[in-house]
């Protein structure tokens, strides 16, 4: 059988490892206990068969930290309003400069090509110019974009835009957020907000595949705040490691449903869990 | 979650709590600075070294007569992380009003703040009596020249955005533009990323022609393991001067900005701090030490 002793040193190069990825040291060492907990005292024929059956068990066990806590499909969520004759609402959150705006862009094609139509709320009434970077994106992709003045009031304009939407016939509204620091209180609060008013389909948070520890922190706030349902990782890339689906994942039990991959509309591609395994055991370099 | 912070109050409190100090208890210490600074997204290898040296001083240094060994541990760590910061002084920008005209370029991966860090250094400097241009060249990014041009109109300074979609002319026509006019312009370029080797040599080329006496990286506080490894790349292309790092307000730590300067020497010379033009500091690595270290 398998001893601590036997695993010690090859668990802590595989947290190692997890944390070179930038897997939230958190989650590293929570696979790695998860992972021990699993293998010792399991029964192996000859200590050189030991390696193989610690890496079946890693796979595993990061494959468990991505299993999503419920199923979560786009095309689904949006074909079922359309079926109740209702758009569709999905909203975009996360932290500042993650990739929203872009990635509601890529989306918004993605569902145009599967023949929706799409009503996008430049609900990020903040930050210079976000609603003319929408304004560009929308008219590039030839879908209506329902805008307000610079410091609106961005819950005001999300719902100018969902009753756009059903006085039209839309299948579906991208709500386009601020991005906000998580540990600004009223900002979360005025995202709770919106969320009450509008009760989406989906809440999808946006991460940034650059980021490291944060995704624990920011996944975290914005799931307390908002709940959610599932996320996607931008700037993949970017020469990114990626981590943070697991810490995501982990802390928000929300599948991650598209990987970012560049400034294109068409650089979407669907996430999948055995690809970003894969990628981490195979020390594949991006 | 514990964060950096508090791990290294953790372990701060810990080192004034021991009376003796022996081989265990200074292992006990490392692999608690260790985890901080892992949790602080420090490059793992840059953690491993870093962490060596500190036992190896911790076990052979005596301290200073007077000094309690205890409190010399304490002192080895906040210098070893100081010395990893480029030490103590925070190195200005370099401006000259005898140049005809001074350039900043700020350069960076996606959405790190650096449009945003473009208009507060315009503020900074304005506020230090220097008349300071804003000028675009991300031809990229939808409305990244509107971005900039809003926010120079917040802070009240002249903009010039080149109405072409090629960045180097953008950046050399805004640099002609607004030299006269002005003691510093500042250059604001799109987001790019190590592997992306078209748009890194479009930097080389903008660099080049524009010869920029300081070149800034906007990194945000966020960006984890791979943070030295761009650096690097940009370092290679146009010679950075300095780091910015952004978004500090957030609970994220910035370990990414001590890898980059480790791997190119470029000292952090601002931190941002909120979304607003105001929202900028002059880099303090006694106090961003400190208050890692709670102390
Ligand atoms: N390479 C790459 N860049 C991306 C990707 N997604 C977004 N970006 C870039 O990241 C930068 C920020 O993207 P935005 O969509 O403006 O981000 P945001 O979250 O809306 O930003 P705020 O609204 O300011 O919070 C832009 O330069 C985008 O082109 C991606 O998948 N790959
Ligand atoms: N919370 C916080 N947000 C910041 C800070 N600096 C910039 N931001 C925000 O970060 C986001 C991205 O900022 P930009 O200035 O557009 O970033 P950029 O690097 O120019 O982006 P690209 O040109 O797309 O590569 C915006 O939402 C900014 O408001 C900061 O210090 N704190
Ligand atoms: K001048
Ligand atoms: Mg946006
Ligand atoms: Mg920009």
């Amino acid at each position: 059988t398998i001893t601590e002793a036997d695993i010690e040193d090859i668990l802590d190069e595989l947290e190692l490892e997890l944390i070179s990825n930038d897997v939230a040291v958190e989650v590293a060492e929570s696979i790695r206990e998860e992972l021990k907990k699993e293998l010792v005292g399991r029964r192996v024929k000859g200590k050189s068969e030991i390696p193989k059956v610690v890496e079946e068990g890693f796979r595993e066990a990061l494959l468990s930290v991505l299993e999503p806590k419920k199923e979560v499909d786009l095309m689904e969520t949006v074909e079922k309003a359309r079926q109740d004759g209702r758009p569709a609402i999905i909203m975009f959150v996360g932290v500042n400069g993650s990739g929203k705006t872009t990635t509601i862009a890529k989306v918004a094609k993605l569902l145009k090509d599967h023949g929706y139509s799409v009503v996008i709320a430049a609900a990020d009434t903040f930050r210079a110019a976000a609603i003319e970077q929408l304004e560009e994106h929308a008219e590039r992709l030839g879908v209506t974009l329902i805008k307000g003045e610079r410091g609106d009031d961005p819950t005001a304009v999300a719902f100018n835009a969902v009753q756009h939407a059903e006085a039209k016939g839309k299948d579906v509204v991208l709500v386009d957020t601020a991005g906000r620091a998580y540990t600004d209180v009223n900002l979360m609060e005025e995202l709770k907000k919106m969320k009450r008013v509008l009760e989406p389909d989906l809440v999808v948070f946006v991460g940034d595949a650059l980021a490291g520890n944060d995704a624990i922190e920011q996944a975290k706030t914005f799931h307390e705040y908002v709940g959610i349902d599932c996320a996607i990782l931008t700037k993949v890339d970017a020469d990114a490691k990626g981590g943070a689906v697991l810490s995501i994942s982990k802390v928000t039990g929300a599948p991650i449903l598209y990987l970012g991959v560049g400034q294109d509309y068409d650089d979407l591609k669907a996430f999948s869990p055995e690809w970003f395994v894969e990628r981490v055991i195979g020390g594949e370099e991006s | 979650m514990i964060g950096f912070a508090d791990r290294l109050a953790e372990i701060t409190k810990k080192i004034k709590g021991a009376s003796i100090i022996d081989e265990d208890f200074v292992k006990e210490v490392v692999r608690d600075v260790q985890r901080a600074l892992l949790e602080a997204d420090v490059d793992v290898k840059l953690v491993l070294e870093l962490s060596k040296r500190i036992e190896k001083r911790a076990l052979e240094e005596e301290p200073p007569a007077g000094v309690p060994k205890r409190d010399y541990l304490l002192r080895i760590v906040y210098e070893e992380l100081v010395e990893l910061l480029g030490g103590e002084k925070t190195e200005g920008l370099d401006i000259d009003l005898s140049r005809d005209v001074n350039v900043i370029m700020l350069v960076g991966l996606y959405g790190m703040g650096k449009t945003t860090t473009a208009a507060k250094l315009a503020r900074y400097l304005q506020r230090k009596g220097y008349r300071v241009g804003l000028v675009g060249a991300d031809p990229y990014r939808p409305a990244a020249g509107e971005q900039l041009r809003q926010l120079a109109e917040e802070v009240d300074v002249p903009v010039h955005v080149e109405d072409v979609d090629d960045a180097v002319e953008m950046a050399v026509k805004g640099v002609e533009a607004l030299k006269d006019e002005c003691d510093v312009v500042i250059v604001d370029t799109a987001g790019r990323d190590r592997l992306s080797e078209d748009l890194i040599d479009e930097l080389r080329e903008m660099a080049e022609r524009i010869e920029p006496h300081e070149v800034l990286l906007v990194l945000d506080a966020t960006v984890g393991q791979k943070a030295g490894d761009h650096a690097e790349a940009f370092h290679e292309a146009v010679q950075l001067t300095g780091v910015v790092i952004t978004k500090l307000d957030t609970a994220a730590k910035g370990g990414g900005a001590l890898s980059a300067v480790a791997r190119t020497g470029a000292p952090i010379k601002f931190v941002g701090t909120g979304e607003r033009v105001d929202d900028l500091e002059e880099f303090n690595p006694r106090s961003f030490v400190a208050r890692l270290l709670g102390i």
